[in-house]
């Protein structure tokens, strides 16, 4: 515990760490503040100005008659099934048509601002994981500790704990954060989101806070095996646009299991839906589904695969290795 | 503090280090190194560039591994004992290393703690080198000198009974030089071990008791600093005459052997000063000036390093980065 301490005040008290963190917190309330923003309540002029617009819209002469038409023939129109009454929920324009921005609506949110505020964090602590790391190696302090501290798979082992708690406070209050302060704001506009939506953001910031912390610590295994922050930074870089690359090309059915984006997804949303072209259909069906669903089971066995062999190899090698 | 057994305190048998370069070829920095380091007192360790000081003391300290051979330190074998020995080994390899955003006292204080040693510790330390008052300026701040003094502080964190220095006065001040030889002084007198890697030979001829001389990864010579100079005198009687080729000439018929150099002489094989003056006299010739050169450290270490350079291959030398 006394070396945890000892790595923990290191890695809060580097400046590269603090940095990158404040990075992270700007770009957390950067992206809580554009949902707020673009979701921010019409106000009563924007309203009138948009119920000016649809009713001058309604009361195009064009528009009446292909009405009339529709209430006639309303299959012409939209196809087999539909019925007169449809015609009006379909033509006539409504005043949402003419505002300008939606309401906030946290179930969207944590579907696309949810999941890249979940891949910038992960992407900002890979680095704070690898500088930590790296710096050791670079100012070549790492061999000066070795000789307070020469037990090396407890000093990687410290220095991992350090990483790995650190991520995951940071992920945690920064995820946390932002769905906090959303929600209160959704609460406030009287947009108060279900159970089920709730449960979906609380799930999905658990999972992305164990992501950011698998990530934090991923990046410093690497960095311990490669000792330079760059060259974690071009392995990762390369591993996941190469990977990306190969997954594309590769002529075969679900190769998309491969891709570090699909699994990143799969875990963070609770399975994703892959496109595939490759997928064959049988020449007899109207409609060919070619996508197929990437489970979260799958996504946590590739990323727990992945975190777990860096860390092996990792600390395996550090263990045996000549500290310059 | 202080180190009681009659063994040595370092023992290496058979020490061998190959590194292997990215093209495939190997280099040997140390081959089959046998040192023995006795308790107590300051111990130079001596070598030519590139002939394998720093990559030994790389692999007492556990930092690298040795490719084969044998090491103990205080009796126990290391590196499986590193863990138990190290609380008694300070040590600081090649230049300074520490984290130049953090202050010398966080650096310190680190350190410190990883090693259970309470943060008084790094005040006196501190003190000791003379860095108080410094200590909460950023490392990456500091001026050489300041860097080496507080590397200094860092070994004398853990009160050691053995402790490592691999050129300690580098980039040191006058006074700072003075300073710190006066303190590897002392901690010899007071018990303390103190492997002192210096190429500055007048350094380890002041500070040294005992010394291990090393060329190409291998031993060349160890004992007392005044045995190895007393058996490996050189003495050289430099002469200033008016006629320096008849001097010569008397001088060569006496049986010495002359070297001009510059406005002098250089006579050797001379038991005593007044053995040329008497044979210059009675040939007529008057001496203006002369001056006896006794042997020293460096003299001793050249012609050892010399003969141990020209008795090998050339091949066996150090990878870059080590001493």
């Amino acid at each position: 515990m006394r070396l945890l301490g000892v790595e923990l005040n290191r890695f809060r008290s580097r400046r590269a760490v603090v940095l990158l963190l404040l990075t992270a917190t700007l770009l957390t309330a950067l992206l809580a503040g554009t949902a707020l923003w673009d979701t921010r309540p019409v106000s009563a002029q924007e309203r009138a100005r948009a119920e000016a617009q649809a009713q001058l819209a309604a009361d195009d002469p064009q528009l009446k008659e292909d009405l009339a038409d529709c209430r006639e023939n309303p299959t012409d129109f939209f196809g087999p099934d539909t019925v007169a009454a449809q015609c009006d929920n379909f033509m006539v324009p409504r005043v949402e048509d003419y505002l300008s921005r939606a309401e906030l609506d946290l179930g969207r949110v944590v579907d696309v601002r949810g999941v890249v505020l979940i891949v910038i964090l992960t992407a900002l602590l890979i680095i704070v994981g690898a500088t930590f790391a790296g710096s050791d190696w670079q100012t070549g302090s790492m061999g000066n500790q070795l000789l307070f501290e020469p037990r090396r798979p407890r000093v990687w082992l410290m220095k991992g704990a350090a990483v790995l708690a650190g991520g995951l406070v940071a992920a945690g209050v920064l995820i946390g954060g932002f769905w906090v302060v959303l929600t209160l704001v959704a609460d406030a506009r009287g947009l108060a989101p279900s159970g089920d939506v709730l449960r979906d953001i609380r799930l999905t910031a658990l999972r992305g806070t164990l992501l950011v912390g698998g990530a934090a610590l991923g990046g410093y295994a690497l960095t311990m095996l490669l000792r330079r922050t760059i060259a974690t930074v071009a392995v990762l870089f390369a591993y996941a646009a190469a990977g990306e690359a190969l997954v594309v090309s590769l002529p075969m059915e679900r190769a998309g299991d491969w891709s570090l984006a699909n699994n990143v997804l799969a875990w963070v949303r609770d399975g994703t839906r892959v496109f595939d072209d490759d997928i064959r259909c049988a020449p007899s069906l109207d409609v060919c589904d070619q996508s197929y669903q990437l489970g979260i089971g799958h996504g946590a066995t590739y990323l727990g695969l992945l975190l777990l062999a860096t860390l092996v190899v990792s600390v395996l090698v550090f263990r045996r290795r000549d500290v310059p | 503090m202080s180190t009681t057994t009659d063994h040595p305190v370092i023992e290496t048998s058979g020490l061998r280090k190959v590194y292997r370069t990215r093209m495939g070829r190997s280099i040997v920095a140390v081959d089959d190194l046998d040192l023995a380091v006795p308790a107590g007192g300051v111990h130079g360790f001596l070598g030519p560039n590139g002939s394998g000081k720093t990559t030994t003391i790389r692999l007492l300290l556990g930092l690298a591994r040795p490719t084969r051979g044998e090491m103990r330190l205080f009796g126990e074998p290391v590196p499986r004992a590193l863990p138990s020995v190290m609380q008694r080994v300070g040590a600081v390899v090649e230049e300074p290393k520490f984290v130049p955003t953090f202050t010398g006292r966080k650096n310190l204080q680190l350190l410190a703690g990883s090693a259970g040693i309470p943060y008084d510790a790094v005040d006196s330390a501190l003190v000791q080198v003379g860095l108080e008052g410094r200590d909460r300026e950023r490392y990456g701040g500091y001026s050489l000198g300041m860097r080496q003094r507080l590397a200094i502080a860092a070994t004398l964190l853990k009160s050691p009974d053995l402790l490592i220095l691999d050129e300690p006065t580098n980039g040191l001040d006058p006074a700072g030089i003075r300073d710190i030889r006066d303190m590897i002084r002392e901690l010899g007198e007071s018990g303390v071990t103190v492997l002192l890697s210096s190429h500055n030979l007048a350094e380890v001829q002041q500070v040294c008791h005992s010394v291990s001389i090393i060329g190409d990864g291998r031993l060349i010579a160890s004992g007392r600093v005044d045995d190895l100079v007393g058996d490996n005198t050189l003495s050289v009687v430099r002469v200033w005459v008016a006629d320096q080729a008849a001097a010569a000439r008397h001088l060569q018929d006496a049986g010495y052997r002359v070297t001009p150099d510059g406005d002098h002489l250089d006579v050797e094989g001379a038991a005593h000063p007044e053995d040329v003056t008497r044979a210059l006299a009675e040939r007529g010739v008057f001496v203006r000036g002369l001056t006896p050169v006794r042997g020293d450290l460096e003299s001793v270490f050249l012609e050892l390093t010399q003969d141990a350079t020209l008795g090998r291959e050339p091949a066996a030398s150090e990878a870059g980065g080590a001493a």
